[in-house]
């Protein structure tokens, strides 16, 4: 692209300010970090354009060169740029600067292997040094404040990788002593000194300290900066000002013990900084005093009273950040530097800033805060939570306290203030006379509350007086002396403008029960007592939704029937459905009931009308429990903002049946051959506690006749529980497999459906015996049924193998209850009844080592096969 | 220390996005330290529209504040300063500086040098104040002899270069943007080692010193038995010393009369060396007595090239310079009204000019107004409801001055009059505006012999004073009125009360 006239880089700056992402997305995004170095050397711009060009730089540097590799290339161009000036006078020398400086820190290209950074930092120290750099650099002139600027290039370096100055201590006091610009190097010799302090502490190691703060301006061995100190500080990035107290143990820096000459030597710098402070800014001098303050802060051997001849200067003065900065030291240093009586005068300087008419709100503001949070030297209560300092009696903060003529912000301030002290008032036991804090507190919130109720009033002032009545319940919850004026009065506000139900509602959703209770109690009365139509109709729903519970029920469903008929739109009756479905969740039953039939039967829009079936239905079926949780948030989509939606969800996901991984295990018991029929025998466990669980079977290739559901109210896990009978009715004498199906309500309400794996049910688990055959001839029996098999049935022989327990007990173990004829050990006649109706004989004679010669019939020759089957696999079954 | 970034937004109500971003900066290197330091808790600078949208929200500036929002109007959604949470793409941006004034809002977000959650105490987080300064340097700046729109665009068109130069880095080096403005003019001066951050330069010319006391008078008077009447005066001393020399020094003493009031509540200007104790501990606070500190008060400094505030205080008169009752009855659509002033003896009775407005609030305009005064002309504003007895140089012989009448009005139309938050029923007011030139109520004065200069060359010394009304309210004393704690009657204010017995026995 070629050169761009001034006018086409304002436009294109323009556009790329309006919103630089969208720009670096666009066609020309690409190309602008190029584009505009290359301006830079270009003859044709303006000196304006092109610090404009820079500043874009200075503040975009991350978007126009991106990663490291850029940031360097973009560094190193930027330095090219300056070294190829003319030696006259120019204004692109900062920003040059600058501008190399942010691209390096900003790209993370800076460091001991980047070229850019070995050729920035020593031509700032140079510069920064007041040395004659020669003609590139331009006019004497300019030397002064480009020594400034490289001091504050070194600065923001030394920010972002504490340490890296580490070795120019000496250089840096030496340039303070003499000639250099009192600021720029006063804060830079500052910073350097406490990071240092901070890292040698850190490191446990010191590399002489009185080596470094004496070694004058030609630091020994090459590179004055320090990357292997910068290495360690990297580790963490140095807090300049680490919030107090938490720092205590984050600074460590009691453990660096300097020795007496590294701390006269310390001792030096350090009142050398303090003397020339005067000569700061106010701003630095606070910036200077919070990086001295938390240098020396824990180092042993140091004390802090360096800082005293500063100080009632400082407390003199109006300036907000002068202020900070002693708190800042009163923090650090606590009794050391301040004396009870120090502490006092701090408390009323603060307590004058606090409300001073000369200053501005946001001063007032904050000096309050801090007076709030003022740095005890021996707090009372627990940290970290605003209290009024000990100090501050009544008396002093007389002036501090809200009045209806204050801004809102700092009428909550006061407020906040004036509750601490009627807590502390409250302790004296002092009654509520008129002129105690409370009585104020009192008319103050009443004066609120009579601007919130005012029609036709900005929605702030209802929001402060609610936010003001939150505070007051937070401080003073408590004591009923203030709360029942507050329940009372709010419930007149909300007789004189329902409008600000929204308010209310937010206020019960946020407060504790000391205000939240007799609150509820008074709104509901406030609403039930005075039926409105249209808008206020509309917030009295929406406060009885939120109020409404088992209480004063009938009051409630009168007001909500006579509601009803005024209820024309489709929003109203939301608003009265929400109302009876927080009644639903109340667990009020029968007038609802009828209130709900009537809705249903009443109302023109579908949507209420079957809102309102939909209920009833729910209050008719469900038991209260199971309500609650119909009618609760939902468990599926517990965020979501819309009610319906939140509603629907609800229902969804309580009056549908969840399919769930089983928490149960079934397992078949012993046979049990006794009965009409044959009957599974089944055990149950479950893993976690299950409600109203229903078992539905289902016969795999219909063999059996369909099976009835077995219902079990209630199961706990590790509660054993009876076993299960489930009668069967084979169609054929077949064994098979059951699906299994499992309904059951989780503890939390939901209905959940399993699949369960399949319960095979074996041929054996149908055998029955035969009624008892007639006493003296079990043999005729027997012999009769054998014949009655033939010739419709099948005979068979087959070879029942045993294992060593031998025949007598495997006939007791399997067959024992079909025994009808027996000679132990060596020959049984079983008889087996095999429902519907059939019949298996069998004859087990003569048996010998491994086995025994079984003779089979059966009426039914599709049996055969499986009583093969059987009989192979006994020995096998044990 | 840092800033993380700074912004100017105009406020602009009616227009769709209710304001316009009329600068920003941003500083990179401090976001790289922010995003260390906050860890989890770091949530990015956003881009200008975004940030608007989020501040005139929290600010309540947007025009729908028809609804009720949680997240801006919670009871617990309190906010104590001025520093407040943005809610942007998912993240909370927090701590966000940031006021209003004169339609302007300056905000500005510090660095925490820790993470942000929980949020630390602000009082433990030094780049707050830092910011404040900031943006105070910056609201100086632009209000500084700034008449129309055309001026307020020259000098938003000068806050890079400036910013450039007082905050290259994000971290402030001087508050005072004039100083900067100066400092890139006077580049060519050669500097010395003493030479202090906050002078630019040197003064060549003739030497003189200027010394004004301005005192603004406010007061609440109710005229009730239960309620104290309250009166403050607040005095600002402005300097501007015009003397050769890189550092030279100053004595100023501010002196009282045998029977002049106490100053107390002083806050100095930061140039001021040292400071007696007795200045440093007089204090509003305390109950006063006749052995309050009572001067001369000396201020040995280093004067500043510019002008300068030297220091502010307040005191406590024995009476209010004047003392009045305002009744005010409501009869269906008009009110009778009825006014007493006097001027109290001991006051200067030569006024620059004396009015008193007495605006009706939450009411139609004014149809008709039956009335007498006893002194000085009524003015009426009929659109804008209110009236204006002006009372002009002098009060007559009697120092007392009598107004009664009745105000008629129209229907309420709600466009044009003005809607009042206490002006409520029978709530009212009316309001004393006055100026008396070489005259301050407490007697301070700075005499020329006073002023010490150590530097060569006798400089010419002039002084200027002036006392000017400011919130100097008389409440309709047939209605309730706006109370502070001070005016409740206390075991200590009754003093007070007895006080307004004196006084109205003496002007009796």
């Amino acid at each position: 692209m070629g050169p761009l006239s001034r006018e086409t880089w304002a436009q294109r700056l323009g556009a790329f300010r309006a919103s630089p992402s969208a720009f670096m997305a666009g066609p020309e995004g690409e190309d602008l970090g190029r584009d505009l170095l290359s301006e830079l050397r270009s003859e044709k711009l303006s000196e304006q354009t092109k610090i404009s060009l820079l500043a874009l730089s200075l503040e975009y540097p991350a978007q126009l060169w991106p990663d490291a590799t850029a940031a360097e290339a973009a560094a190193t161009s930027l330095l090219d740029t300056l070294v190829l000036l003319p030696p006259r006078p120019s204004a692109l020398r900062r920003p040059l600067l600058l501008a190399a400086t942010t691209a390096l820190v900003a790209g993370d290209a800076l460091g001991p292997a980047s070229e850019a950074s070995r050729r920035l930092l020593p031509l700032l120290l140079g510069l920064a040094s007041g040395r004659d750099l020669g003609r590139g650099f331009g006019p004497a002139s300019e030397q002064r404040p480009l020594q400034a600027t490289a001091c504050e290039c070194l600065r923001e370096l030394e920010s972002c990788k504490p340490g890296l100055l580490g070795g120019c201590l000496g250089l840096l006091r030496g340039l303070l002593g003499q000639e250099g610009p009192v600021q720029p190097l006063s804060l830079l010799l500052a910073l350097a000194l406490r990071n240092t302090l901070v890292i040698q502490a850190r490191a446990r190691a010191r590399a002489g300290l009185q080596g470094l703060l004496m070694a004058g301006d030609t630091p020994s061995g090459g590179e004055p900066w320090n990357w292997a100190l910068a290495e360690e500080g990297d580790a963490r990035l140095q807090p300049q000002a680490p919030s107090w107290p938490a720092a205590e143990e984050e600074c460590g820096l009691a453990v660096l013990e300097p020795t007496p000459e590294e701390a006269r030597e310390l001792r030096a710098a350090v009142a050398q900084l303090l003397d020339a402070s005067y000569l700061l800014t106010p701003v630095a001098q606070a910036q200077l005093l919070w990086l001295l303050g938390w240098a020396l802060r824990g180092l042993r051997g140091q004390t802090p009273v360096l800082f005293k001849p500063q100080l009632v200067r400082l407390l003199g003065t109006a300036q907000l950040t002068l202020l900070h900065a002693v708190l800042a030291l009163k923090a650090a240093f606590g009794e050391a530097l301040f004396t009870a009586q120090d502490e006092a005068l701090l408390l009323r300087r603060l307590t004058v800033a606090a409300q001073h008419p000369a200053l501005p709100l946001p001063a007032h503001l904050f000096h309050l805060h801090c007076l709030l949070s003022f740095p005890e030297n021996w707090p009372l209560g627990p940290t970290g939570e605003e209290a009024a300092p000990l100090l501050l009696g009544p008396r002093l903060c007389r002036g501090l306290l809200p009045s209806l003529l204050h801004d809102p912000m700092a009428l909550l301030a006061r407020l906040h203030l004036l509750c601490l002290l009627c807590v502390e008032d409250e302790e004296k036991e002092e009654k509520g006379q008129d002129g105690s804090p409370r009585h104020y507190l009192e008319e103050l919130l009443a004066g609120l509350r009579q601007r919130a109720a005012l029609d036709g009033g900005p929605r702030a002032s209802a929001t402060l007086c609610f936010q003001a009545s939150y505070l007051v319940v937070q401080c003073l919850a408590t004591q009923p002396t203030v709360l029942t004026p507050l329940t009372h009065g709010l419930a007149r506000l909300y007789r004189a403008r329902p409008v600000l139900a929204p308010h209310f509602v937010d206020l019960l959703d946020r407060v504790g029960p000391e205000l939240g209770e007799p609150l509820r109690v008074a709104l509901r009365q406030e609403v039930v007592s005075r039926p409105g139509r249209d808008e206020a109709l509309r917030w009295h729903l929406q406060i009885l939704a939120e109020v409404a519970d088992g209480k004063a029920q009938s009051a409630t469903l009168g007001f909500l029937g006579a509601a009803a008929a005024h209820c024309t739109d489709w929003g109203l009756q939301q608003a009265l459905l929400r109302v009876c479905r927080a009644l639903l969740r109340a667990g009020v039953g029968g007038g609802l009931a009828d209130l709900l039939q009537a809705l249903a039967r009443q109302w023109e829009d579908p949507d209420g009308r079957d809102h309102a079936r939909l209920y009833y239905i729910l209050l008719a079926h469900l038991a209260g429990p199971k309500l609650g949780v119909a009618l609760g948030p939902s468990p599926a989509a517990p965020a979501l903002a819309s009610s319906l939606v939140a509603e629907n969800q609800g229902f969804a996901a309580v009056l549908m049946v969840q399919e769930a991984p089983a928490p149960i295990r079934l397992s078949v018991g012993p046979h049990r051959a006794a009965g009409p029929g044959p009957v599974l025998q089944l055990h149950v466990e479950v893993l976690e506690p299950a409600y109203s669980l229903e078992l539905r079977f289902r016969v795999e290739g219909q063999v059996y006749a369909p099976l009835g559901a077995v219902h079990v109210p209630c199961l706990c896990p590790g509660r054993p529980c009876r076993p299960l009978l489930l009668p069967l009715q084979p169609r054929r004498p077949a064994p098979t497999r059951l699906d299994v199906r499992a309904l059951y309500t989780t503890p939390t309400g939901l209905t959940c459906h399993a699949h369960l794996p399949p319960l095979p049910v074996n041929f054996a688990d149908l055998f029955l015996p035969f009624p008892q055959a007639p006493e003296g001839d079990k043999l005729g029996f027997f012999e009769e049924l054998w014949d009655s098999c033939l010739p419709k049935g099948a005979e068979s022989r087959l070879w029942c193998p045993l294992g060593p327990q031998g025949l007598e007990a495997l006939v007791s173990r399997h067959l024992e209850p079909f025994v009808v004829v027996a000679q132990p050990p060596t020959s049984y006649h079983v008889a087996i009844r095999l429902p519907p109706d059939s019949r298996l004989l069998l004859r087990l004679e003569a048996a010998q080592e491994d086995g025994v010669p079984v003779a089979l019939r059966t009426d039914d020759w599709a049996v055969l096969p499986l009583a093969g089957d059987y009989l192979r696999g006994l020995s096998a079954a044990v | 220390m840092a800033q993380r970034a700074v912004w100017l937004i105009s406020r602009e109500p009616g227009t769709p996005f209710c304001g316009t971003v009329r600068f920003s900066r941003r500083y990179p290197t401090v976001e790289k330290r922010a995003k260390v330091f906050n860890g989890a808790s770091y949530v990015p600078i956003p881009e200008d529209g975004p940030f608007l949208k989020a501040l005139l929200f929290e600010l309540r500036l947007l025009d729908d504040d028809e609804d009720f929002i949680e997240s801006r109007d919670s009871c617990s959604h309190i906010n104590k300063t001025s520093v407040y949470g943005l809610l942007i793409g998912g993240g909370e941006l927090w701590p966000v500086v940031a006021f209003l004034k004169n339609n302007m809002i300056y905000a500005c977000v510090p660095l925490v040098e820790q993470t942000l959650s929980p949020h630390p105490p602000l009082i433990s987080i030094s780049g707050i104040s830092q910011g404040f300064e900031l943006l105070f340097g910056v609201q100086d700046f632009l209000s500084l002899s700034q008449k129309n729109d055309t001026e307020l665009n020259t000098k938003l068109n000068q806050l890079p270069d400036l910013l450039l130069q007082a905050c290259p880095f994000g971290t402030l080096l001087d508050a005072n943007l004039q100083n900067s403005l100066d400092s890139i003019n006077f580049a060519s001066v050669t500097h010395s080692q003493k030479q202090p951050a906050w002078k630019v330069g040197t003064y060549k010319g003739k030497p003189q010193v200027s010394i004004s006391i301005t005192e603004k008078v406010k007061s609440m008077q109710y005229d009730k038995q239960d309620i104290a009447d309250t009166w403050q005066v607040v005095g600002t001393v402005t300097c501007k010393c015009d003397l050769e020399g890189i550092m030279p020094n100053v004595t100023i003493s501010l002196s009282l009369p045998t029977n002049g009031s106490p100053l107390q509540d002083i806050l100095v200007h930061p140039c001021v060396t040292s400071l007696d104790s007795a200045i440093l501990t007089s204090s509003s606070i305390d109950a006063m007595d006749d052995s309050a500190f009572s001067g001369p008060y000396k201020f040995p400094l280093t004067p500043p090239l510019e002008s300068f505030n030297l220091c502010y205080y307040t005191s406590q008169v024995p009476v209010p310079p004047i003392l009045g009752f305002y009744q005010m009855k409501e009869e269906e659509i008009q009110v009778k009204i009825t006014v007493n002033l006097k001027l109290h003896e001991s006051v200067k009775n030569n006024f620059e000019f004396c009015e008193a407005h007495i605006p009706f609030y939450n009411r139609g305009p004014i149809t008709h107004v039956e009335y007498k005064v006893s002194f000085g002309q009524l003015e009426v504003f009929r659109e804008k409801s209110s009236l204006v007895w002006i009372i002009g140089q002098k009060f007559p012989k009697s120092m007392e001055i009598n107004l009664s009448g009745t105000v008629t009005f129209g229907a309420k139309s709600h466009e044009k009059q003005s809607f009042d938050e206490i002006c409520i029923g029978g709530t009212a007011y009316l309001k004393l505006h006055f100026r008396i030139l070489d005259y301050t109520l407490t007697g301070c004065y700075a005499d020329q012999h006073s002023v010490q200069v150590f530097a060569s060359g006798k400089p010419k010394i002039s002084t200027h004073r002036k006392l000017i009304s400011s919130d100097y309210y008389i409440w309709n004393s047939k209605a309730p009125a706006p109370v502070t704690y001070g005016s409740l009657l206390l075991s200590e204010s009754l003093c007070l009360l007895s006080e307004r017995g004196k006084v109205r026995n003496k002007i009796t």
